[in-house]
């Protein structure tokens, strides 16, 4: 009987000591290997602040690395217009665009739209904004005479193309002239701030980003005045290069519009904000091509880089 | 004292589980304290890397317009890794006033942030941006403050702890050396002592041992010695006592030998003087024509002579009995001669008329299986007619004599041999084979004396006499083995051999 009481006790003893080993050989495992895969770069808007923007963004692209077997990696953009620049550079690969910034790259470098993102109402698209503070006396053109106005980028819908409709519209050709100040603060979120703070006096931006914010803060709600809204078009979307090969470029189509089905995926569009990748095509930023030739822009010219 | 061996022993070890549990409870306890420090340098670093990384983005902030301005990525990144930092340090901290501090810094970096992305994204005039970036980069300048401050408080902290670890290390320190010195020492003292009062008990057994070597039994241990010792010295003072019985006894027993060799001796050498005196006397009453009371005192002086070597033969007889000569004997047969002298000592004529007067039956109980044993017949037969002799003095008148013997089952003879007559007082039965006791008028005293000393030299045999239990008189019991030796009687001083004198 002792004898079989000593052997137990001797197993007993063992198990601490294999427990250690295991530890000590299991592998390290944070993040994914790094490794001989190829590169896929992605550039993003500063639709919101650039570090918000890596933020949302990131689950995205590690869900596509694995799905594509490539590493992707995303590049924030500093302003609208340096996504068009590095699309023709053939820095990126592809990028979520603006619908402005979308038409013009398909426009002036042949870049393909694959998909675009559904909200959870439903809308794949969004509208620009006007807004002041509730407490500022301004409601019309008239009012802006001399005032302050924070637009978001030249090369973005909402914060330029749209407004500057608006002023078409009510018969004002040149806004820069007839506005006091006039800048640019290259992110939606930062003109809506802006406007907030009483930085600027009126500003431009894009309804989602407007809502986003609202949900967080609820001053946005009580202190600014919304006065006009423009019709909408596609929401930020994803566009490859010319030079992207067609079966990659399926699959990216592929892997986004499935995305929705599986756990990860879904995940990783919560972070968005959004419930799934829609279809998209050239037909869909007609109304783009639309406000740009009414007010005569034109997308498809190179002085879209500065001289809009 | 094995209840005090154990007892200790269970100190020792309940001591040292004690000691054990302490030990390690303590080692747990600084290492933790120590782990703890290394912890807080650990925090320690991360807010200096925090620093670190607070500057770079400043310096990436400045630098923006410049012709050395990072690349937004980079910047992105540096950014991400002074995130990372402040995130680290956000998990560590415990004390609530830190964590207030750099809850409050955290709050304070997004606002950062946010206008780190502005001056990035800005597109204004000129004035304007540079308002953007000095409002971005005097924020960023708050943040290196309020992160000196807390570098600054927790290293205070670092600093105090180190030193509470230094001070309770230094006496657990202490208090481990003073056990660890102070256990084995205490054992030690306590097993010295210990040791100590077994030897001292045991060198006064060997002492009390050696005192009764060297002959000094009247020595007895008079100290009180503990536990078992104790127990052993009373053991070893009764056996003192009895030693000096036995020596007493054997010392008696020597006193009668050499007395009974003297008289043995003396009445040898007395034999002879007197069958001289004898001889002459008979040569005078024969020379002399002596004639009516000068012939009687002449008689009367043989007579006397006569009784004096009587008395010489019996006390020769005892003290010097001649060695057996063991044969077979026929027990019975003995028994028979034996009956048949008695009868025929009674029918003859003596001086004495008492003897025609008395009228004895004899009753044999023979045990048919009765076996041959090894015996000396001829002392046998002195010994039965001894007995017998003895039981026709007592009986006055009338009376039985029974003669029993029996086989035992232990290869031993019994012969009992029982009479009716008055019986033994009590007293004078405890002493009846005593040599010279009797209670006889004209006795030696040493007939059963003799009866006794013939049956003891049969190896194994014994003679008991005791009153009967229900009537009267008294039996005589002789045991004899039927091979002498195998019963392992006691063996009597031999005496020497003796030529019948």
């Amino acid at each position: 009987m002792w004898r079989h009481a000593g052997i137990l006790l001797c197993a007993l003893l063992l198990i601490p000591v294999l427990q250690a080993c295991r530890d000590r050989d299991r592998p390290e495992m944070n993040g994914p290997e790094p490794g001989a895969k190829k590169e896929f770069i992605i550039g993003i808007v500063p639709e919101h602040n650039i570090f918000r923007q890596k933020e949302r963004y990131e689950p995205l692209a590690l869900y596509l690395s694995k799905k594509l077997g490539l590493r992707v990696e995303l590049r924030i953009m500093a302003g609208y217009r340096n996504v068009l620049e590095s699309i023709a550079t053939g820095e990126l690969d592809a990028a979520f665009l603006g619908s402005f910034t979308a038409a013009a790259a398909i426009r002036r470098t042949g870049a393909q739209p694959l998909a675009r993102p559904q909200y959870p109402d439903g809308t794949s698209t969004y509208h620009g904004l006007l807004f002041t503070r509730k407490d500022s006396s301004i409601r019309s053109v008239q009012d802006m005479r001399g005032r302050t106005f924070a637009f978001v980028d030249r090369a973005t819908t909402a914060g330029w193309l749209l407004p500057l409709h608006y002023f078409r519209e009510h018969g004002i050709a040149d806004p820069e002239a007839w506005l006091g100040e006039v800048y640019y603060t290259g992110t939606h979120e930062d003109a809506i701030m802006d406007v907030l703070n009483g930085k600027a006096d009126i500003g431009a931006a894009k309804n989602t980003v407007f809502a986003a914010l609202a949900e967080a803060d609820e001053r946005i709600t009580n202190e600014l005045e919304i006065f006009a809204t423009s019709p909408p078009v596609p929401e930020n979307g994803l566009l490859a290069c010319r030079d992207v090969e067609e079966t990659l470029r399926m699959k990216l189509r592929e892997v986004l519009l499935a995305m929705h089905l599986n756990r990860e995926g879904r995940s990783a569009l919560d972070t968005l904000g959004v419930t799934e990748f829609i279809e998209t095509t050239e037909k869909d930023y007609d109304p783009v091509f639309n406000y740009a030739e009414e007010i005569g822009l034109d997308i498809g010219s190179d002085n879209g880089n500065g001289s809009f | 004292m094995k209840k005090k061996v154990f007892i200790g022993l269970l100190a020792v070890i309940v001591c040292f589980t004690v000691g054990g549990l302490y030990l390690t409870n303590t080692f747990q306890r600084t290492i933790g304290m120590l782990q703890n420090i290394i912890v807080l340098q650990q925090m320690e670093f991360q807010k200096k890397n925090l620093l670190n990384r607070l500057e770079t983005v400043q310096t990436d902030l400045l630098l923006k317009d410049s012709p050395h301005a990072v690349d937004i990525t980079l910047f992105m990144q540096h950014v991400r890794e002074m995130e990372q930092e402040l995130n680290r340090c956000t998990d560590c901290h415990h004390a609530p006033s830190m964590t207030e501090r750099i809850n409050r810094l955290r709050e304070e970096t997004e606002t950062y942030l946010k206008g780190l992305s502005r001056a990035y994204t800005l597109k204004a005039d000129q004035e304007r941006e540079r308002q953007e970036l000095n409002e971005t980069f005097t924020r960023g300048d708050s943040l290196t403050g309020q992160l000196n401050g807390i570098i600054v408080a927790s290293s205070q902290t670092v600093a105090e702890q180190a030193t509470l670890t230094q001070d309770i290390i230094s006496s657990t320190r202490n208090i481990i050396l003073l056990l660890v010195t102070a256990g084995p020492l205490i054992l030690v003292v306590v097993s010295y002592f210990f040791i100590r009062g077994v030897t001292r008990s045991l060198s006064v057994l060997t002492a009390a041992t050696r005192k009764i070597k060297s002959g000094m039994l009247q020595y007895r241990i008079g100290e009180e010695l503990k536990d078992e010792f104790g127990e052993l010295a009373s053991s070893f003072n009764e056996m003192a006592v009895s030693l000096q019985e036995q020596y007493n006894k054997l010392q008696e027993t020597e006193r009668l030998a050499v007395v009974g060799e003297l008289a043995a001796g003396l009445a040898h050498e007395i034999k002879n003087p007197l069958a001289g005196m004898k001889v002459s006397i008979e040569v005078m009453v024969q020379e002399l024509a002596l004639e009516g009371e000068d012939r009687d005192i002449f008689l009367q002086i043989i007579h006397e002579i006569d009784r004096i070597n009587a008395l010489l033969k019996s006390l020769l007889n005892y003290a010097r009995p001649p060695r057996p000569e063991f044969v077979a004997t026929d027990v019975h047969r003995i028994l028979e001669d034996t009956i048949t002298a008695a009868r025929y000592s009674l029918k003859r004529t003596e001086k004495d008329a008492d003897y025609l007067k008395k009228k004895i039956a004899f009753i044999k109980d023979f045990d048919p299986d009765m076996p041959d044993i090894i015996a000396d017949p001829a002392q046998l037969q002195q010994v039965f007619l001894n007995l017998i002799l003895n039981s026709v003095d007592a009986i006055d008148r009338e009376g039985t004599i029974t003669i029993r013997t029996r086989r035992l089952p232990d290869d031993t003879v019994r012969i009992a041999m029982a009479d009716n007559g008055p019986g033994i007082d009590p007293e004078a039965l405890a002493k009846i084979f005593k040599p010279f006791f009797t209670t006889k008028p004209h006795g030696t005293g040493l007939g059963l004396a003799i009866c006794k000393r013939l049956i003891e030299q049969h190896e194994g045999g014994a003679i008991t006499a005791a009153n009967n239990p229900k009537g009267a008189g008294v039996t005589f019991t002789i045991t004899l083995p039927i091979q002498p030796g195998t019963r392992g009687g006691n063996n009597e001083a031999q005496g020497q051999n003796l030529s019948t004198g």
